[in-house]
């Protein structure tokens, strides 16, 4: 059971994942064709540092950047390298970084020039399902919940939702209890309750559900070869609703909402 | 940055006996006697399950003694 934060540590929180959250904005600005991805790095580790925190990917179980960047049929945890983005590529940037000890994360997917009209549909409905999932984030709603909306609204377009890899508690480290899956029958699991913090991030495919990793230990891709998008947004639990914590807090009252 | 699915892993076993109620009792590879009772789970689609068939078994988290047979090898 992931610790409830408090009113204090969620004030990190928020200023981590707004951190990452114009940072990623920076990016998706940033992301023209014949860029190269070990730029689009660069440009994110000098971002975070320059506002003051410090990277949450790099050096994380040996991960050699501060970005993951996963170009079309990549699912996740692409290396910067030197790929030259081409117009038309969808590119998911996932980023994350660390104030006073405190953890944001956040990913999303953007097309690179014009893309054709499935790949904006398929980051359109995957944002969708990560917006329908944190909707489920409310007090007494259960953690299956959560992968019940994103599933259903998924597999909605014929879509298919990665099972191999799960969003995450966060906190004062990155990955914390307890494991957030996209997937799953709904009413299981967990209560959710006021404090919890969690990384909420579909990952969805064209084609079939299953991914493999490349030799390089890291990079995800389909293994059908399919499109894949990931968007991710840091959600806090509130007695009010929920709280995605790179946006204002929504709701009137303030510390008060663990009373 | 997603984090592995912590998932118990599929397991080689072989069917040693039919039981009813579309139960099978199976012998995990390397272990001595016959261990855990399980059922065709339904991703498998329509298996047909014999004794002898080299079978894999996804132990359930909460006890061991069941599972279900996710395919065949």
């Amino acid at each position: 059971m992931s610790v409830a934060k408090s009113w204090d540590e969620l004030q990190k929180m928020h200023r981590a994942c707004t951190i990452t959250v114009e940072t990623l904005e920076a990016l998706a600005q940033a992301a023209v064709p014949g860029v190269t991805t070990k730029e689009l790095d660069r440009i994110a580790h000098d971002r975070i540092v320059a506002a003051g925190a410090r990277p949450a990917f790099l050096g994380y179980r040996n991960y050699p950047a501060t970005l993951c960047i996963s170009v079309n049929e990549e699912v996740v945890h692409g290396i910067p390298g030197p790929r030259k983005l081409r117009e038309g590529d969808i590119v998911g940037l996932d980023l994350g970084c660390i104030v006073q000890g405190f953890y944001g994360d956040a990913a999303r997917t953007v097309g690179v020039g014009k893309v054709d009209p499935a790949a904006a549909q398929l980051m359109r409905v995957t944002r969708e399902s990560l917006l329908a999932g944190i909707a489920q984030c409310r007090v007494r709603n259960r953690l299956g919940d959560i992968g019940w909306a994103v599933q259903s609204h998924a597999e909605g377009f014929g879509y298919s939702v990665v099972r191999e890899f799960v969003g995450h508690g966060i906190g004062t480290s990155l990955h914390e209890e307890p494991q957030v899956p996209n997937y799953g029958p709904p009413g299981r699991r967990e209560r959710l309750v006021a404090g919890m913090t969690l990384a909420i991030e579909p990952m969805v495919n064209v084609g079939r559900p299953e991914v493999k990793v490349l030799e390089d230990g890291w990079t995800a891709v389909t293994r059908d070869g399919s499109l894949s998008a990931h968007f991710e947004l840091t959600v806090a639990v509130t007695e009010h609703g929920p709280w995605i914590l790179s946006e204002p807090y929504p709701y009137a009252a303030g510390p008060e909402m663990h009373a | 940055m997603p984090e592995p699915a912590a998932e118990v892993p599929a397991l080689p076993a072989r069917v040693v006996e039919l039981l009813p109620s579309a139960l099978f009792r199976v012998q995990l590879a390397g272990q001595g006697r016959p261990q855990a009772t399980v059922h065709v789970a339904p991703e498998a689609g329509m298996l047909r399950v014999r004794a002898g068939d080299e079978v894999l078994v996804r132990l359930s988290a909460v006890d061991p003694g069941r599972g279900r047979i996710v395919g065949r090898i």
